[in-house]
Order: structure tokens, then sequence, then C-alpha cells
């Protein structure tokens, strides 16, 4: 049995939790939801952020404006939408579920 | 000494050491490869380049003008190569790079007795060979035409040369678990053969 393959197995799906999670509290720059996410080891490299967020833009759960920036190119400012709070909601559960099974059988 | 190029990275001009700039142009090309498949790859693409500009402009100062190549690995290490991200997201490099099973007759070099027609036509139908082979001479023996589709056959299907073509003559899905098997049986049967 491959234990990186089932570390990976567990990690797929939080990160994009996370990253609604994040929004859900503020909205956000993308090197902001980096930070938070680097601090909390859910992520290793910065790159893995982008297609996710590119992905839930696209599935209409975040929306971006762009926001002139003095230091430079206009930067892009990350909001959930309605369809991703609701997303988020049923995260919430699904997570907390989880969590309670998980927990009943590890303290059995 | 070195030559400078002048890029457009991000919407910033950078001037970047020679191989700087090769080293990053790879970067980008291998991140381009590995986003191929997305919706939106060319967004994703500039938005790592828009980081990556960032990142490098927090390295320039009155006394330092031009990117180095140890700037763009600096980079490199912290956006992360397709292999860490592929680590982090949580699919393997072996679920992306899997082609599909294609199933195709070959010639099989490995098991002919003269031309790896019937071992080639035993693999594609998972049989014996000796069965189709056993077909092949009774076909020939009744009729007389098993020599000519044997020749025909023998022109027209190619050798399974390379490990992927092996794979597919059997329809397996041509992973990197497969060709991994497939070399280390092959490397075997090379060991026993000498009897190392």
């Amino acid at each position: 049995m491959d234990l990186e393959n089932t570390k990976a197995q567990m990690r797929k799906g939080i990160l994009e939790y996370c990253i609604l999670s994040i929004l859900s509290r503020s909205s956000c720059y993308a090197s902001d939801i980096i930070k938070e996410l680097k601090d909390a080891k859910v992520i290793v490299v910065e790159g893995t952020l982008y297609p996710l967020l590119t992905r839930q833009k696209n599935a209409g759960l975040l929306s971006y404006r762009w926001e002139e920036s003095p230091q430079g190119p206009p930067r892009k400012y990350y909001e959930l939408t309605k369809e991703g709070k609701e997303y988020l909601a049923d995260l919430d559960e699904s997570w907390n579920e989880l969590v309670e099974s998980v927990n009943m059988i590890r303290t059995r | 000494m070195k030559i400078t190029l002048s890029v457009n990275l991000g919407g910033y001009s950078f001037n970047i050491d020679e191989d700087a700039y090769s080293e990053l142009k790879r970067y980008l090309k291998n991140l381009e490869i590995h986003f191929a498949g997305e919706e939106s790859s060319s967004e994703i693409l500039s938005d790592i380049e828009s980081r990556m500009a960032e990142l490098f402009r927090t390295k320039l100062t009155t006394y330092k003008q031009v990117i180095t190549i140890e700037d763009v690995n600096n980079a490199i290490s912290v956006l992360g190569t397709p292999e860490d991200i592929s680590n982090d997201e949580g699919t393997s490099a072996r679920d992306k790079f899997s082609s599909p099973g294609y199933h195709r007759m070959y010639r099989d070099p490995d098991h002919r007795m003269i031309g790896g027609v019937c071992a080639g036509m035993a693999a594609y139908w998972n049989m014996d060979i000796w069965i189709v082979r056993m077909i092949f001479v009774g076909v020939t023996i009744l009729g007389g035409l098993g020599l000519l589709v044997y020749l025909i056959l023998y022109i027209v299907l190619p050798e399974a040369k390379t490990t992927t073509q092996k794979i597919e003559m059997k329809g397996e899905p041509v992973n990197i678990n497969n060709i991994k098997d497939s070399v280390k049986k092959e490397f075997d049967t090379v060991r026993k053969n000498m009897n190392l």
C-alpha cells in the first residue's frame, strides 16, 4: 500500500474547502490566500492555488475584480458568490460529519 | 560577463541573464504542458507569471538590476514544479500521465518462432500462442492460404519494439506503473537467460 498516495487522497478536497473558508471571512487577494494556506501548512508550493482558484471561478463559486495597485499592474481581488457561500455551508456540514465519524472510530 | 535579455513577465519589464531566461522559459513551458488539459489554462499561466514577476521585483534593488538564475530557481521553488503542484493537490503523477488502453495488434518479437505474427495475435486476444499457431498450420494444410495470410500479416503488422507498444499489444493502459512492471519483467527474463 502506498502511504504517500493515501495521504494525498486525504488532502484532496481539503484545499478547495480551505480556499472557500478563507474567502468567507473576507474577500482578498490571491497572495493573502496563499499566505494563510502556507501558514496552516495546507499547501507547500504557491502554484497549487492558481488552477484551483480558476476552477472555482469557472464553477461560479468565486468572482474577482481588478484592483489597482500603487506598486504595479492591477491585481485580482476575490470574493465568494452566493453559490459559493451555499457550497461552503454544504462542505462545512460534510466536514463536521466526517470529523465526527472518524473520531467515533478512533476513540472507541 | 553574461548576455542579458529584456523580458515582459506579467506586465513588468525585467533584465534577465541569458541562462536564467532559458531556465525560466523551460519552467513556464513545463507548466503549460501540465495545465494543458485545464479549461482557462492561459488564465492560470498568466496568474502564475504575474506572481513570478511579483517575486522578482522583491529581488531587485538599486545595486542589483538583473534577474539571475538563482532568482529563477528560487521563484520556481516557491511556485512549485508540476510535480510539486500535483503532490499538493493530491493527484499523483501516475493519474495524470496514463494514456487510454489502446489495443492494437503488433508482431511480438519476444515470443516469436518465425516472424512473431502468431505471438502478436495471441497477445491481442490473450490466447495461448501455440493454439494460434495450430490454427494457422491447420488452415495452411487445409487450404494453403495460411502462408499467404501469414506473409500479408507479417508485412502489415508493425513490430512491437517499445515498451509502450508491448503494453498496447495486450490492451493494458499505458501508465508509469505498467511501464515499470513491463521493464522489470523484461529485465528479469534477460537475467534468467543469462543465469545471473
